[in-house]
C-alpha cells in the first residue's frame, strides 16, 4: 500500500491500547537480570525521549487518523512531531492488530508533505543534495568520487552480480565498503559496481519525500534491471530495495536481493564456509532494524497475505519471522572464540540504535540520548564489543559512546558501566578480518 | 445549563508556571494524540490544553487555576483497557496526562501498595517480578501492559484475583484526593496523620465509595493504597465446555457458593462462547463457521477457572472438587460440560498477566466496543442470550465475554461489539443498539458499569431518580462548578441528553 488513504482501514485498527510503547508487551514473565531488565519495558525512542502521547506511536496512530478525517490540517508543527520517531517498527512487532505502524508514519510524513508543507530544514537539504545531479547523495560530495574507494571491477555490465554501495559506503564509511568487496571476493562472487548509482532514497521515503524517492527508485531500477543479484552491506539500501521498492513500484523486483551477510549466512549453514580465525573478546550484537526488524516483519506480513485463515497462519507467519531473526546470530556462533552475550531486548524487541527515520539529521539529542541508553543496555552484558551490521547504527553508537567519554573528561566519572568503554565493530568488517 | 469558558492563553501560562513550559501543550498535533474512540466509549471532545503534572501539588494548583476560570478538568494516566479518559463534551477544558506521577511504594508487611496514578501494569509487574515475587501487584486481569493501577482501581474494575475478592475498588485501602477548591484529604485510616493505609474505614464514616467507579468527576485522585495478595507459585487453568449459557453459568455458581475453600482458590473465573475466538482474526481471513472452531476443539460455550495454591496438593484438591461438581452437575442437569484438554501452551497463555487479549478484536473489521453490565450471576444467562441476539438483529457477530465477581455473587456480562468504523452511520447504529438493549435490562434491574454518558448514564438516572439527586448534591459539595470531567455520569444533565432531567422541577 503506498498511500495513508489506503491504510485508513489498518489505521483505524488501533484501539489505543498503547502495549506498542513496550518491548516484550506480550512478554510479561520475560526473564532478565535485574529490575531494569525483566518483563516488559518502555522501548519507544520518541516517546521514551520526549514523554508526551504525540511522540509513541499510540498517539501517533490517533494523529493519522483525526488527519484523515480531516479534523487535523497538516502544519509544519505536526510534521516535527511526527517525524521525531526513528520507524524503528518495535511498534509494529508488538501490535497484535498488525497495524502496520511503519507504512503509516512515512505515508503519513509524505502526506502532509503532499499537501504543502515544506519538509524540516535538514530533511529538505538531504532531498536536494540527492537530486542534483553532480551529487545524487545526501552527504553533499562529489558524484565522481562514488566509486573512489574502489580498485575492482566498475561498471561491467556483462557481470551477474552487482554490489549496491550505498552513499554511506561510498562517502563516509568506506572501510566497510572495502571490506564488502573483500568479503566477496574471499567467498567467490564476481561483481561490479555502478558509478551511476544514486542514493537508494531510503532517508527520502522514511522522511516523506516521496516524488524524489520515486525518481530515485525508477532510476536504480532501470540502472541495476539486468542483473541476476544485488548484493548490500548498508542496512538501509537493503531493506529499501527488498522491501521499499516492490511496495512503491507496485512491481516485483527484476533482480534478487541479498545483504552480504546472508551469503555468509547461507555459505555457513551449508557447510562452505568455515571460518578458523577465533576472536577471544567479549561481544553483544545490536540487531539494526531495517535488516532484522523490518524484513522479519515483511516476511510475516507476505505470509499472512496469502493466508484465507490467519487464525491457523499466524504462527507459521510467526516462526518464519522468528527464523530470520535468528539469522546473524548463526553467523555469529559460527566465529570461534566469541564469548556471545546477548542484551536483553533482541530481534523484533530489539531497542533501536536513535538514528533511523531521519532522525539522526533532524533530531540529533534524541538521537543519542537513545543510543546511549542501547549502549548502557549493551555494557549491562559485560561486553567488550558491541557488533552491528547498518553504518547509522555504527556511527549512532560511536557518537554516543564518544558523547560517554566527553562526559568522562568533563565530569571525571568512571562511565565504563554505561559504555564508555565500548568498541563498536561493523560485524562485516569483523568477518572480512576473520576470513582467509 | 454549566457554562464554561475556554482555556485561554492567560490560564495556559498560569500552567507554564505550574508545570513549566516543557509540560504543558496546546498543540493541536499532540492534542489529537490522546484521542480515542472504541473499546471503553465513543465519545471523545478534544482537550484545548495537555500537562502533565509531577506531583499533588501540581495537580492542586492546576485545579485552582481551572476552578478559578470555570475550564473543564479530565485526568487520564494509562486509560482503563485503552479508552483515555477523555472530555466528554465541550469545550474539552484541561486534560490532565498523569503519566508522569508513576511512583509506588510496597509494604508487604501491611500487605498494601501506594500507587500514583501513572504507575502502570507493565512497569509494576516487572518490578515486582524482582523485588517481591512471593506477592502480587494488583493489576488488571485482561488489560494490556499501558493500563494503570489507579485507572483500574479507581473504576471498579478486574484484579488478578477478582473471581475471590470481587472488583479491584474492594481492594482499596485509602485514597489521597483533590478537589479543585484545591483542598487535599485521605480517606481511611490515612486520614490520620503519620497512620498507615491500614483499615478502609478509618476515622469513618468513609466517603471514597463516591470517588470510585465516578470516572474522575468528584475530585482527582492522586495517589491510592491497594491490598496486595500472595502470588503464589501453584496456578493452573481448567475450562469445561457446554452446550448453552445456562450450562456454564451454573456449575460456576455451583462452586462460587461455597465462598471459602475452592471457591476462594478459584480467583478468575471467565467464559465466553465461540465467536470471541472468531473476531480476534480479520473477517476476510478467517472461517466464519462454527463447524471450523468445532472440529478445532472450540466448545460454542465454555468457562475457565484459574486456580490458585500454595501447594500441589492445594492445587490437586481444588482441581478434583472443581471436577466433580462439573460431573454432578452433568448427571443431574442431564448433559455434557466436557473439560478442555489444554494443552501447557494454552494454560500458560491464559494465566499470562498482564496480557493482550482485550486488543486483538479491532482486527475483526477495524473497530470495537466492550459494553459491560453487571448483574447477579444466575441472571446472566438470560441477560447473554438476549444480548446476542440482539447483537446479531443488528448485524453485528455475538462475541460474548463472561466473568464472575465476588465468588460468582455477580456476573460482569460484556458484548464486545465488533464493527466497521468506515461504514457511514455505524455509529448512530451502535447507539441505537445500546439504547434498545439498556432500556430492556435496566427494566430487568441490571446495571452498567462504567455508563456511556449519553446513553447508559441518562437512562439509569432517569429510573434511579433519588440516587441522581444525592449524587448531584454530593458532587456539588465536592465540585461546585461542575469542572470534573463534564458530561460523565450525566452530570450536568444537560450537557448529555434532551430527556427531563430526574430533577426537573427543584
Amino acid at each position: 500500500m503506498t498511500s495513508l488513504e489506503e491504510l485508513r482501514k489498518i489505521n483505524a485498527r488501533c484501539i489505543h491500547c498503547r502495549a506498542c510503547q513496550y518491548a516484550y508487551s506480550n512478554e510479561p514473565d520475560r526473564e532478565g537480570a535485574d529490575e531494569e531488565y525483566t518483563g516488559m519495558m518502555l522501548s519507544c525512542p520518541g516517546g521514551n525521549f520526549y514523554g508526551w502521547e504525540g511522540y509513541f506511536n499510540s498517539g501517533r496512530m490517533w494523529m493519522a487518523r483525526a488527519f484523515l478525517e480531516g479534523d487535523l490540517k497538516p502544519s509544519q508543527e505536526m510534521l516535527e512531531v511526527v517525524e521525531a520517531c526513528t520507524t524503528c517498527g518495535l511498534c509494529a512487532e508488538q501490535c497484535t492488530n498488525y497495524i502496520d505502524t511503519v507504512d503509516i508514519i512515512e505515508e503519513l510524513r509524505a502526506a502532509i508533505i503532499e499537501s504543502g508543507v515544506e519538509p524540516l530544514k535538514r530533511h529538505k537539504m538531504i532531498g536536494d543534495r540527492v537530486l542534483e545531479e553532480d551529487k545524487r547523495n545526501p552527504y553533499n560530495d562529489p558524484r565522481s568520487d562514488r566509486t573512489a574507494w574502489h580498485d575492482g571491477s566498475v561498471d561491467d555490465k556483462n557481470m551477474k552480480v552487482a554490489y549496491y554501495v550505498g552513499c554511506t559506503g561510498a562517502y563516509r564509511q568506506q572501510g566497510v565498503a572495502k571490506h564488502t568487496a573483500s568479503i566477496l571476493k574471499k567467498l567467490g562472487v564476481d561483481y561490479t559496481v555502478l558509478t551511476e548509482e544514486v542514493c537508494c532514497g531510503s532517508p527520502i521515503l522514511r522522511t516523506g519525500q516521496k516524488d524524489i524517492f520515486k525518481k530515485v527508485m525508477n532510476e536504480n531500477l532501470e540502472m541495476f534491471k539486468d542483473f541476476d543479484l544485488l548484493v548490500f552491506s548498508c542496512a538501509g539500501c537493503f531493506r529499501t530495495f527488498k522491501v521499499d521498492y516492490p511496495k512503491q513500484s507496485g512491481k516485483p523486483l527484476p533482480f534478487k536481493v541479498a545483504h552480504t551477510l546472508d551469503i555468509a549466512y547461507d555459505l555457513i549453514t551449508e557447510g562452505k564456509l568455515k571460518i578458523e580465525k577465533p576472536y577471544n573478546k567479549k561481544v553483544t550484537w545490536h540487531d539494526p532494524c531495517h535488516t532484522i526488524r523490518h524484513i522479519g516483519l515483511a516476511i510475516e506480513k507476505e505470509i499472512l497475505e496469502k493466508s484465507d485463515n490467519w487464525l491457523l497462519d499466524s504462527r507459521k507467519a510467526a516462526k518464519a519471522k522468528e527464523a530470520w531473526y535468528e539469522r546473524p546470530r548463526e553467523v555469529i556462533r559460527a566465529i570461534p572464540g566469541m564469548d556471545f552475550r546477548e542484551m536483553y531486548r533482541i530481534k523484533g524487541n530489539s531497542f533501536c540504535c536513535g538514528a533511523g527515520g531521519g532522525v539522526k539529521t533532524q533530531f540529533p539529542d534524541m538521537a543519542n540520548d537513545t543510543a546511549r541508553e542501547r549502549i548502557k543496555e549493551a555494557a549491562a552484558t559485560g561486553a567488550e564489543v558491541l557488533l552491528t551490521s547498518c553504518p547509522f547504527c555504527i556511527t549512532n553508537f560511536n557518537d554516543a559512546v564518544k558523547s560517554l567519554k566527553k562526559e568522562e573528561e568533563e565530569t571525571g566519572k568512571d562511565l565504563s558501566a554505561v559504555g564508555s568503554k565500548l568498541e563498536i565493530v561493523e560485524l562485516l568488517e569483523l568477518m572480512d578480518q576473520l576470513l582467509d | 445549563m454549566v457554562e464554561y469558558n475556554k482555556v485561554t492563553d492567560e490560564v495556559v501560562k498560569k500552567l507554564v508556571a505550574i508545570c513549566g513550559e516543557k509540560y504543558v501543550t496546546d498543540s493541536e498535533p499532540l492534542r489529537y494524540s490522546y484521542m480515542a474512540r472504541g473499546i471503553m466509549g465513543l465519545e471523545a471532545v478534544l482537550p484545548e490544553v495537555v500537562i502533565r503534572p509531577a506531583n499533588t501539588e501540581e495537580v492542586r494548583k492546576i485545579l485552582m487555576v481551572a476552578n478559578d476560570n470555570l475550564s473543564p478538568v479530565t485526568p487520564a494516566a494509562g486509560g482503563l483497557s485503552g479508552g483515555f479518559a477523555l472530555p466528554a463534551i465541550e469545550p474539552g477544558g484541561i486534560l490532565m496526562d498523569m503519566t508522569r506521577m508513576n511512583k509506588m511504594e510496597v509494604d508487604t508487611e501491611n500487605r498494601v501498595m501506594i500507587v500514583e496514578p501513572g504507575v502502570r501494569c507493565g512497569d509494576a509487574w516487572r518490578i515486582f517480578k524482582k523485588k517481591w515475587p512471593e506477592w502480587a501487584p494488583p493489576i488488571p486481569d485482561g488489560a494490556p501492559p499501558g493500563a494503570t493501577i489507579l485507572g483500574d482501581a479507581i473504576e471498579r474494575g478486574f484484579s488478578l484475583v477478582t473471581g475471590r475478592y470481587g472488583p479491584q475498588a474492594d481492594m482499596i485501602m485509602g485514597l489521597e484526593i483533590v478537589l479543585p477548591s484545591g483542598e487535599m484529604f485521605r480517606t481511611g485510616s490515612w486520614a490520620l496523620d503519620g497512620a498507615k493505609a491500614f483499615y478502609r474505614w478509618g476515622v469513618g464514616p468513609n466517603p471514597d465509595g463516591l470517588f470510585l467507579g465516578s470516572q474522575g468527576s468528584m475530585g482527582i485522585i492522586t495517589k491510592a493504597a491497594v491490598k496486595i495478595v500472595p502470588h503464589p507459585h501453584f496456578k493452573t487453568i481448567v475450562a469445561y465446555g457446554g452446550d448453552s449459557w445456562e450450562h456454564i453459568i451454573e456449575p460456576a455458581w455451583a462452586i462460587g457458593k461455597y465462598e471459602m475453600g475452592i471457591s476462594d482458590n478459584t480467583v478468575m473465573v471467565q467464559g465466553g462462547n465461540w465467536p470471541l475466538v472468531m473476531t480476534r482474526w480479520p473477517k476476510s481471513n478467517v472461517p466464519l463457521d462454527y463447524k471450523f472452531y468445532e472440529k478445532i476443539g472450540i466448545d460454542e460455550y465454555w468457562m475457565n477457572s484459574e486456580v490458585w495454591a500454595h501447594s500441589q496438593e492445594e492445587l490437586d484438591f481444588t482441581l478434583k472438587r472443581i471436577d466433580e461438581i462439573y460431573k454432578d452437575y452433568e448427571v443431574k442437569k442431564k448433559t455434557v460440560c466436557k473439560q478442555q484438554q489444554l494443552h501447557p501452551k494454552q494454560i500458560a497463555s491464559r494465566l499470562k498477566k498482564p496480557n493482550l487479549i482485550a486488543v486483538p478484536y479491532g482486527l475483526y473489521e477495524a473497530g470495537f466496543l466492550f459494553i459491560t453490565w453487571y448483574c447477579p450471576w444466575l441472571e446472566s444467562s438470560k441477560m447473554m442470550e438476549e444480548y446476542c441476539a440482539a447483537m446479531e438483529n443488528y448485524g453485528f457477530p455475538p462475541t460474548m465475554w463472561v466473568a464472575s465477581i465476588d465468588h460468582a455473587r455477580q456476573a460482569i456480562v460484556m458484548p464486545i461489539l465488533c464493527f466497521d468504523s468506515s461504514k457511514p452511520g455505524i455509529y448512530d447504529k451502535i447507539r441505537e443498539f445500546n439504547i434498545e438493549t439498556t432500556k430492556s435490562f435496566l427494566k430487568q434491574g441490571w446495571i452498567n458499569y462504567r455508563p456511556d454518558p449519553f446513553v447508559h448514564a441518562p437512562l439509569t438516572f432517569s429510573k434511579s431518580k433519588d440516587y441522581y439527586r444525592m449524587l448531584v448534591k454530593f458532587r456539588k459539595v465536592l465540585d461546585p462548578n461542575l469542572i470534573l470531567h463534564p458530561g460523565r455520569l450525566a452530570i450536568p444533565w444537560a450537557s448529555v441528553t434532551d430527556s427531563p432531567s430526574p430533577l426537573e422541577g427543584e
